[in-house]
């Protein structure tokens, strides 16, 4: 097994009298597609907040690639290495796929000191379109380089989300239901960058409700209910846990019966 | 339109503008000075509101500062070029200073916040006789002893030229993408890794830093000063040039800035009553119905070399390796 890159330690929040996560442990390892799932309201999205930082955690401790990371802002963490996409798609509308994209790039820019030395270097120059152009490819969207987002289908929105998190090269990518409203098509090149995200070393941390795509992918997965983990391990064994199938798969199948 | 036309219409713009001085008696050649004086306060409005999304009411409060810091300097007898320096870092600074609190709020608390920034500082002229003779008016102010003609072609020359450097930003560099990010979206601009809250402190400053400029061109070049400059309704006149202008295009900002401050000179013809102010007004309320981009959305319409988005509206076809994807999902 790989080192973790996320190691996530009794994490809990509050909001007012909800405890939205209580004592939740989460390792994520490079490389690997780990599944984040739970009923409605079980704390997946307050905890990619709660990694991401625009929630601060009550108590425990985050750390990436073993930095100690919980007290940082939010464009601290992206330049360490966390992107992520939004449940709600979150695009800058009045702009373009490229220039939405090329905003993904300040995460390593900034993270330089030498970051605002090229912040007037002309967007046609090479250091920009360059690494823009081959997220956009490997996303399959590189053909609206020049279209403005508001104009888009909302499947192609998701891509250009993936594409801004794939310019960062980060180490970690949270992804918020990031399969809804996709087309079969859309879910199968979706799939196939989530893949080659992994292969490269990336962390994965997927939030799904579609199981399928859940069991296809994840190597791993963690299941919380009433912001705690109630399950950690892999599709397989989520399958056959008696406390899983009660809180959140019911009849569904999470396992193929195909996988070896 | 072509790259030549568009580079024909460019020129064909700032020759018009040279030709001023020829072609316009004194009174006029007044007003031009100082719509272009004034088009640097605009700048800073489009800066701020047009690529950072942030809503200042109080930019009167910047230039009062530049004009009068500039001012005072000279009639105690510090040279202009060392006077335009201080008129220009000290509303900088102040912009700094007031953006640290104001750069946390958000819209309307931030309008309101800037606007008591703005009054302030219109009390402060008032209200500080020792300084700045107050409602006496500032007398004496030293220049650069430049002829009106001179004047005339040094404010055009920086007003081009910032207007020049602003859409080279705006359109081309990256700094233009980030500050955009900030203005339509906070929270995914942070979560790209823009420190949101440096990029509102940067805009502030660069916003006071031309506002300021403005200030001391405009003690500079009328020699006299009064508080009744710098008032809260200058403000919202700059935020008003803006907003024809297109907010977030410099070059609506500039052509708005000559026209709305020629219009309410030559509605005079229509009298000295309020008549004018009407018209004005009605003009001002039309170009908004009819031009929601303002003029620079006008331009880029112009200009935009129509690049057809319909490759955009068809979808549902994301081929893999050219193969047609199967129906269902494994």
């Amino acid at each position: 097994m790989t080192d973790p890159v996320l190691q996530l330690a009794g994490i809990s929040k509050r909001f007012g009298g909800v405890q939205a996560l209580q004592d939740v442990d989460l390792v994520g390892r490079a490389g690997e597609v780990h599944g984040l799932i739970g009923p409605n309201g079980a704390g997946k999205s307050t905890l990619i907040s709660c990694i991401t930082g625009v929630n601060r955690i009550d108590s425990g401790q985050i750390h990436l690639r073993g930095q100690r990371i919980d007290a940082l802002p939010v464009h601290s963490r992206a330049r360490l290495g966390i992107a992520r996409t939004f449940q709600k798609i979150r695009l800058m509308q009045q702009l373009t796929v490229f220039e939405n994209v090329a905003a993904g790039l300040s995460a390593k820019r900034f993270g330089r000191a030498s970051g605002w030395l090229g912040v007037l270097a002309p967007l046609s120059s090479a250091a920009i379109t360059g690494p823009v152009e081959r997220a956009l490819e490997v996303a399959g969207i590189a053909d609206l380089a020049d279209v403005k987002v508001d104009s888009l289908p909302y499947g192609k929105r998701h891509f250009v989300e993936l594409a801004r998190n794939l310019v960062a090269q980060p180490d970690v990518v949270l992804l918020d239901e990031p399969a809804t409203g996709l087309t079969d098509d859309e879910r199968q090149r979706f799939s196939a960058l989530v893949c080659q995200m992994a292969q490269q070393g990336t962390l994965v941390l997927l939030v799904e409700h579609d199981l399928d795509l859940v069991g296809r992918l994840c190597d791993t997965v963690t299941v919380i209910e009433y912001g705690r983990r109630i399950f950690d391990g892999t599709p397989a064994e989520a399958q056959d846990n008696e406390a899983v199938v009660r809180a959140y798969l019911g009849s569904a199948r999470l396992a193929q019966e195909n996988q070896p | 339109m072509s790259r030549t036309a568009i580079w024909i219409l460019r020129a064909g713009f700032v020759g018009l503008l040279a030709t001023i001085p020829f072609a316009v008696d004194a009174f006029w050649l007044n007003m031009a000075i100082l719509a272009l004086i004034y088009s640097l306060v605009v700048y800073s409005v489009v800066i701020l509101t047009g690529f950072t999304g942030l809503l200042s009411f109080g930019q009167a409060g910047f230039v009062g500062l530049g004009a009068y810091a500039y001012g005072v300097l000279t009639v105690k007898g510090v040279s202009p070029a060392a006077a335009a320096a201080c008129g220009v870092l000290l509303p900088t600074m102040v912009g700094f200073l007031l953006a640290l609190p104001a750069a946390r709020l958000r819209g309307h608390y931030m309008a309101i916040g800037t606007l008591g920034f703005g009054i302030l500082v219109g009390q402060l002229l008032n209200n500080m006789v020792d300084v700045t003779r107050g409602p006496m008016g500032l007398l004496g102010i030293k220049s650069f002893g430049f002829d009106r003609v001179t004047w005339f072609y040094v404010v055009l020359c920086i007003s081009l030229v910032v207007m020049a450097a602003l859409e080279y930003l705006d359109r081309r560099t990256f700094l233009g993408v980030v500050l955009k990010s900030v203005k339509y979206d906070e929270i995914s601009a942070a979560a790209c890794g823009i420190g949101v809250f440096g990029i509102k402190l940067i805009a502030f400053s660069a916003s006071a830093l031309l506002a300021g400029s403005c200030g001391v061109l405009l003690a500079a070049y009328m020699r006299f000063l009064t508080p009744d400059l710098f008032v809260s309704a200058e403000s919202f006149r700059y935020l008003m040039m803006a907003v024809v202008g297109g907010v977030g295009s410099a070059s609506g900002g500039l052509i708005a800035c000559l026209v709305l401050t020629g219009v309410p000179e030559a509605l005079r013809a229509f009298g000295e009553t309020n008549v004018r102010l009407l018209i004005y007004g009605v003009m001002v309320l039309f170009v908004l119905w009819f031009l929601p981009g303002g003029i620079g959305g006008l331009l880029d319409r112009l200009i935009a070399n129509r690049r057809s988005p319909v490759r955009a509206f068809k979808t549902n076809e994301l081929p893999l390796d050219g193969k047609p994807a199967p129906g269902r999902v494994a």
